[in-house]
């Protein structure tokens, strides 16, 4: 992890976000997820994807995100979908707090990790739409 | 005429008052022994404010039943292991933590929480300026390691403020963007 620049830094939360893009728009077209509740989702997504390839541009090449073998089997039912996004998730949770204080420009920091403190909510609406009462991590 | 002010601002006012005096004048000096710029000044100020919050999720308690005390009591035990973690890392820095304040001191500067729904606007207000403070000393922190803890416990935090917005009936997610986008 040691001595990666910001670009490929960036490029690792926008694949994760893309690949998060594309189980909410597949999920609302399946009626794998609450319509309500995915399309926040999704557009909350499709936000963090924006400004990181805004704040991508010119930093290097993009990455291309690859399409998910699980997310077929996850679309069948919607908790098996609502399961497989808490787990995308919270990795990615996992890699904001992991990847955000390594970038060197200290003005993203915060900036990221506010898409963090969003994802870290849509973790916990996923469980409440699982009806899990308990909501603390 | 007086200005207006909701419930709720007084609420938020009580919890940013709250900030203030767990971070500033009232608590004595965080730490001595460390070098300058080791991060240590800042370590004393966000453990300050995670033992407020352990004292606010106490008070909080009182007033709370049911599926939200439980999860209060949860979020409340987390905070306990923020601040302990904290106090630990400050002494591997070769500090001293600061000693804190006994839980009626805290209570003094708590506003009268008298209903649930006082106690979870109050606990949501210190939240959300407990995700801002982390996410300042991810940006602000010298050492990798320093911020890696920052990063690691705001994820936590992030969790305990939508957990109280939705036992609050509001929805987890605020929007893209908790504290200023990109």
């Amino acid at each position: 992890m040691a001595g990666r620049s910001d670009a490929e830094l960036l490029n690792d939360l926008v694949s994760r976000e893309r690949r998060l893009v594309s189980a909410y728009e597949a999920a609302l077209r399946r009626d794998a997820i609450e319509a309500s509740l995915g399309e926040t989702l999704l557009a909350h997504e499709r936000a963090h994807v924006a400004a990181l390839e805004r704040t991508l541009a010119g930093r290097g090449d993009p990455v291309a995100s690859v399409p998910s073998p699980e997310l077929t089997a996850a679309l069948r039912h919607r908790r098996s979908f609502a399961l497989y996004a808490k787990q995308l998730e919270d990795e990615l949770v996992y890699m904001y707090a992991d990847r955000v204080p390594r970038i060197r420009d200290p003005k993203l920091r915060q900036p990221l990790g506010s898409i963090m403190i969003c994802d870290a909510s849509h973790v916990v609406a996923l469980k409440q739409s699982m009806g899990n009462r308990f909501l603390v991590n | 005429m007086a200005p207006h002010v909701t419930r709720r601002e007084a609420l938020g006012g009580a919890a940013a008052a709250l900030v203030l005096a767990s971070c500033g004048g009232g608590d004595p000096p965080p730490a001595t022994g460390p070098r300058p710029g080791s991060g240590i000044a800042l370590l004393g100020s966000l453990l300050a404010l995670e033992r407020a919050s352990f004292a606010a999720y106490g008070a909080c308690l009182d007033v709370l039943s049911g599926h939200a005390r439980q999860q209060v009591h949860a979020i409340r035990a987390q905070e306990r292991g923020h601040a302990s973690r904290l106090g630990r890392v400050i002494e591997e820095l070769g500090g001293t933590p600061p000693p804190g304040r006994s839980r009626v001191e805290y209570r003094r500067t708590f506003p009268r929480l008298r209903t649930p729904e006082d106690a979870l606007r109050f606990v949501e207000d210190l939240e959300e300026r407990q995700v801002r403070a982390y996410l300042e000393a991810v940006t602000d922190f010298p050492a990798l390691e320093l911020r890696l803890e920052a990063a690691g416990i705001c994820a936590d935090e992030g969790n305990h403020l939508a957990t109280v917005r939705v036992l609050q009936g509001l929805p987890p997610a605020q929007g893209p963007f908790v504290t200023g986008a990109l």
